[in-house]
Formats: C-alpha cells, structure tokens, sequence
C-alpha cells in the first residue's frame, strides 16, 4: 500500500510539474529509522575491527527504476558518546538495492571519530556526497545499512562501551522530468 | 495498480481542463475561429437557442454563408510528423520510461486538427517533495498555480435531431434531447497540499469530490415563429415552443474519492476512500415526465441585427420509478461495494436553461457582431468582425470562455467563385499551461 502512496504522490509532481524541471524527493531517512537510529557496544580492549549495524528497507515512489537519476546527495551525521575504554569508531552509511549487497561496497557517507578515551563525546560529519547518476537508486526499492565500525586499544579491560546515536540521515534525490 | 493510478489522473486531469475546451467549443470552421469564435449568420447558436431565428430569413447577398465547410487537418500532418509511429511511440505508452503524461494530456485537450503554431509552454520548474516517516509535503512551485481551486465541470444541454413539420410558422416536432455534465472539485485538504503546499497529515482524508448527470429522452414540440411586425429588411420576429419532455433513462451521481494517509503517514497502509450515492431510472422503466419551453425574439433593422433567446424555461422532470444505491470502499475485504437502497420512488431532474443574446451589424463589406452564449455552465462571449477586400477578407475577434480567460483570433480568406479559402489564428488555454498557444485553423468553403 505504500507503494500507491507513492506511485500516487509521483503522478501529482509528474503531471503538474513535468516540462523540463527536475522532482526532487527530499527524504528524511532517520525518521524511518525509529528505534534503531542508536548503536550501543561493549567490548573487550585490543580487539576489533568489530562491526554493528542497522539496516531498513524502502519502497521508493513507482516509476524510479525507469527514471533518470541526476544526482543523489546523501548527508549524515552522528554523535559518539563513549562511556569507558578506549579506541576508535568508524561510521559508515551504505545504500545497496539488495539487504546481501548492502554493507559489501564503498561506503556512501564515512567519518571517523579518531581515538577516543573514557568518557568523551564526539561529533561525526562526514561531508555530504553527491553521487551524479547513482544507479543504486535507480530501482522501486533500496536498503539502508548504518554500521559501526570499532575498533578497541589494548587491555583487555576496561571494556570500551558507550553509544554510536545517529543524529541526521538525509536523502536527496533529482530525478530528471518524467519519473513516468 | 501504476497505470490504474496513472489512468485516473488523466482522466481526473482531462475531465478539469476539458472544461475550457468545452468552454471555447470546438470549432472547425477557419472563419469562424478569424472571428474569435463567433458565428455570423442563420446558423449556429443563433437558431439552436433562439426560436425566432426560424422564421428570419438570410440577408440578401450576405457574404460567408457557405454550404459545406470542410476543414483542412494540417495539425495531423504536423502530428503524424512529429510522432510517426504512434502506437511504439514512448510518450504515449504508460509502460515505457519516455511516457509523458503532459504530452498525452495536451493530445487530448488539443485535438491535432489544426496547426499548433505555438505551443503553450509546461512548466520548468523543480517539484519538491519532502519525506519523513510522518511527513509529506509537496512543493509544486509554480506548477501550484494550475491546480484549480473552482469546480470544473462539462457539459449542458443538447437536442442532437429534431425532426417535424410546419405550416405557416406553426412547426410540430419530436424533439431528442441529451442533458449531461461532470463537476470535479478538489478537497480543501488535497487542495491545500497540491495548490498551497501545505504538510500532509496523518489519518486525513485527501479527496476529490466530483457529481455527475446524464439523462435523456425525446420531447414532442409544437412552436411558432414569425414575424409580428415590419417587412424583410425591417422586422420584429417572436419564436416561442412548449416541450413534452419524455425521459428515457438518467443517472445522477454525487460522491467523493480518494485516500486517507496513515498513521504514521508512511509507517501505516495508505486507505482509498469512495463514496458516492446514484439515483438512476434505466430504459424502460417508467417515463419521466416534464413541460418545459423556449423563447426568443430577434429584430432586423437594416444593417442591425439583435436577437435574445431562452431554452428549456422550466424544464423539470419528474421520474416515478427512481431507485437509489449507494456505493463505498469497504476497508475490510478492499473492494467497492454497492448497497442497493430504495426503489421505485419519485425524484426530478432539471434541464438547465441556456440563452443566447446576440448582436450583428452589416454594412457594405464590414460585418460585425457579438454574442452571449450560456449552455448551463457559465457564459461565454464573442465578439468579432470581417472586413472584405475584394476577394479577400480580414478578421478579427475576442472572447471569453467560460472560466473567464480571455481569447483571440485573427485571420483572412480568399474567395475564387464558389471556393473559399479560409485561415484562422486563435489563442487557446486548453494546456496544461498558464500560458496560451496559438493554433492555425485552415478550412476549406463550397458556397
């Protein structure tokens, strides 16, 4: 049913803004990502890398696997707050149109927290992307992935916990005039 | 469940702008569109809605009265041109990733019959759209100004034959008669979201609500028509008909359809919503039965022309053998339902009254003339003139359709004999455009 939804909302852009202009979707894709959108860890010192992640699956309006994708900007941001411990946190953003191709490639947005140590917060902003012609998304479903990668410096304890929370997962595609 | 979608926002579409099609008429008559759409003479509107104009006679050696006009379809060529093979074609196969519902839209609203010289513009702008998890907002930026806030509607009233006999002005007929129309107005919450880009939300129904009438039938007539004083170059002419209107069948609908968002919008399944209520009496059931009348009068002084008319004054039928049903979207199994409700009661229908008033002047070889033409969903106007140059004539014209858009035509002719050449401009709204096109009208006149 939400593909009617928005196979319905792309017919509403298409016919009454299709000439040569651009329909842009600009999605909030944290929102969706309710009660997932924080990652919490525990481990041992001296091990990793050790991934945890989140993944969530996304019906996209009919009509986008036959479009022409301009360009897709991806913007994320996310706040370490690490509690004991110490070492390092990658964060990574992946969009893939299967689950199993989803954490395999290149992630789309990464930043690195750099070391950490005891109780520390630390802002993760990555630079936005813009993928020109991303062929990802030119499908009527994608997946999301968020992963943590850690990685913990020696001893073995104290362990290394805290939360990896997403603050801002922002999606903008430009699809050029006819997503019919 | 695409092109399902895809198919009832065209004909939603369709149905709105087709109203300004209906508005402006269509016309194949080069001169007549030169003219901004007015039509001089003893035919047309002027004896369809003025019941004195049976009894006028033409003007002596009037010019452009032709016997058969037959319009030459340049636009097809210009069509078939630019779009040879239209059943691969892309833009007009839903399955395909070149399929341009504009262009589809525009096809229909502006049928390829006579040269597009300039095509009304589609908007360029960006189309926004704004997504989260419980939010949806369309921004349509200046593609907002098209979706309509009024009604849009087509249809009225027409008598499609109207065969009889007269003696002496006296004129006894069986009259057909066909009384349809289709209003569409979008909700205030669909209204506010396509036209005002306001935030969908959850649970809210966004609906367009449409009603419809169709009915039809025959009507014996008797009328008069004749002139009551003067002579031929100087009279008054009354015209006057009772109709006995017998109802075959008719259908009238009123309803609203569409879907409420989910809670959270995108988070729960999206639920269409139909209902719609239909009163109908099918053939053969019992008649529906009415007496309605039509008026005019027209005078003739010279070179000055005037005539009013009136049709169907008081046309109400009443049918006795009415049943009713009501039809919903049930949430349960996902399917429309239709609930039988009463039968065999009474209910009426009404013909709406349509009117003409109309002004014509012509001097040596200027003829000009104007006309005010409501068929029962608003008034258009027409004014126009010629100026004949020896064998050739000049025209020009304004009009006013019914959604109040202003229109121009232009054009000439040339006349060999009993061949007449004709070419017309005429600007015309029916796109899906804030900006007008020009077409090019050619047509062909046997005198």
């Amino acid at each position: 049913m939400r593909a009617k939804w928005l196979c319905l909302m792309g017919l509403a852009g298409a016919a009454a803004g299709c000439g040569q202009g651009n329909l842009v979707f600009n999605v909030d894709v944290l929102s969706f990502l309710s009660g997932a959108d924080t990652m919490h860890y525990d481990l041992p010192g001296g091990v990793g890398p050790v991934d945890s992640s989140v993944s969530r699956f996304f019906a996209l309006p009919g009509g986008f696997g036959k479009s022409t994708i301009n360009n897709v900007s991806i913007t994320g941001a996310a706040t370490l707050y690490n509690a004991t411990g110490g070492g390092n946190v990658l964060f990574d953003v992946f969009f893939a149109k299967t689950q199993a191709g989803l954490f395999t490639g290149t992630p789309y947005v990464t930043a690195s927290s750099g070391p950490v140590s005891g109780v520390d917060t630390v802002p993760l902003l990555p630079p936005t992307t813009v993928s020109p012609g991303d062929t990802v998304f030119k499908a009527d479903s994608i997946w999301v992935g968020v992963r943590a990668r850690i990685t913990t410096n020696p001893p073995l304890t104290p362990h290394m916990t805290g939360q990896l929370r997403l603050m801002q997962l922002n999606v903008r595609i430009v699809l050029n005039d006819k997503i019919f | 469940m695409r092109t399902s979608v895809i198919g009832i926002g065209l004909v939603t579409l369709t149905v709105g702008w087709a109203a300004q099609a209906a508005g402006q008429g269509l016309v194949f008559d080069a001169r007549r569109l030169g003219m901004g759409g007015l039509a001089l003479g003893r035919s047309s509107n002027v004896v369809r809605y003025n019941a004195a104009y049976r009894a006028m006679p033409a003007r002596a050696g009037e010019y452009g009265q032709p016997k058969v006009t037959i319009p030459i379809p340049l636009g097809l060529i210009q069509f078939l041109h630019d779009h040879p093979h239209i059943s691969n074609d892309p833009a007009f196969n839903p399955d395909s990733a070149g399929f341009n519902p504009i262009l589809v839209l525009n096809t229909l609203l502006n049928l390829p019959i006579y040269y597009e010289v300039k095509q009304a513009p589609t908007p360029t702008n960006d189309v926004v759209f704004d997504i989260g998890q419980n939010a949806l907002r369309a921004n349509l930026g200046l593609s907002a100004a098209l979706v309509p806030e009024d009604q849009l509607g087509i249809g009225g009233s027409s008598r499609p034959l109207d065969p009889g006999i007269g003696i002496k002005g006296v004129r006894v007929s069986l009259m057909g008669w066909l009384h349809d129309e289709v209003g569409l107005q979008l909700g205030d919450n669909l209204l506010g979201f396509l036209r005002d880009s306001q935030p969908a939300t959850p649970n809210t129904p966004y609906t367009v609500i449409g009603d419809g009438i169709l009915e039809g039938g025959v009507a014996p007539s008797i009328g008069y028509a004749g002139r009551i004083a003067g002579d031929s170059t100087t009279g008054f002419y009354v015209g006057a008909a009772v109709h006995y209107y017998l109802g075959i069948a008719f259908a009238r609908t009123n309803g609203t359809g569409g879907f409420v968002t989910g809670n959270p919008i995108f988070g729960a399944p999206v639920k269409p919503t139909v209902s719609a209520v239909t009163d109908y009496s099918k053939a053969g059931n019992a008649f529906g039965h009415g007496v309605g009348g039509d008026v005019g009068v027209a005078w003739v002084s010279g070179p000055v022309e005037l005539g009013v008319g009136v049709n169907d004054i008081g046309a109400t039928l009443t049918w006795t053998d009415t049943r009713e049903d009501t039809l919903r979207y049930d949430t349960t199994s996902n399917a429309i339902r239709t609930n039988p409700g009463p039968n065999h009661f009474t209910t009426k229908t009404k013909l709406p009254v349509s009117y003409i008033a109309n002004i014509a002047y012509a001097v040596g070889k200027t003829t000009l003339g104007a006309d005010v033409l409501n068929n029962g969903r608003g008034a258009t106007i027409h004014v126009g003139g010629e100026q004949r140059l020896g064998l050739f004539a000049l025209r020009g014209g304004v009009a006013r359709d019914q959604r109040k858009r202003v229109e121009f035509g232009w054009g000439g002719g040339l006349r060999l004999g009993a061949i007449g050449l004709d070419l017309g401009f005429w600007t015309h709204t029916n796109s899906i455009s804030n900006e007008r096109g020009i077409t090019m009208a050619t047509s062909l006149s046997i005198y």
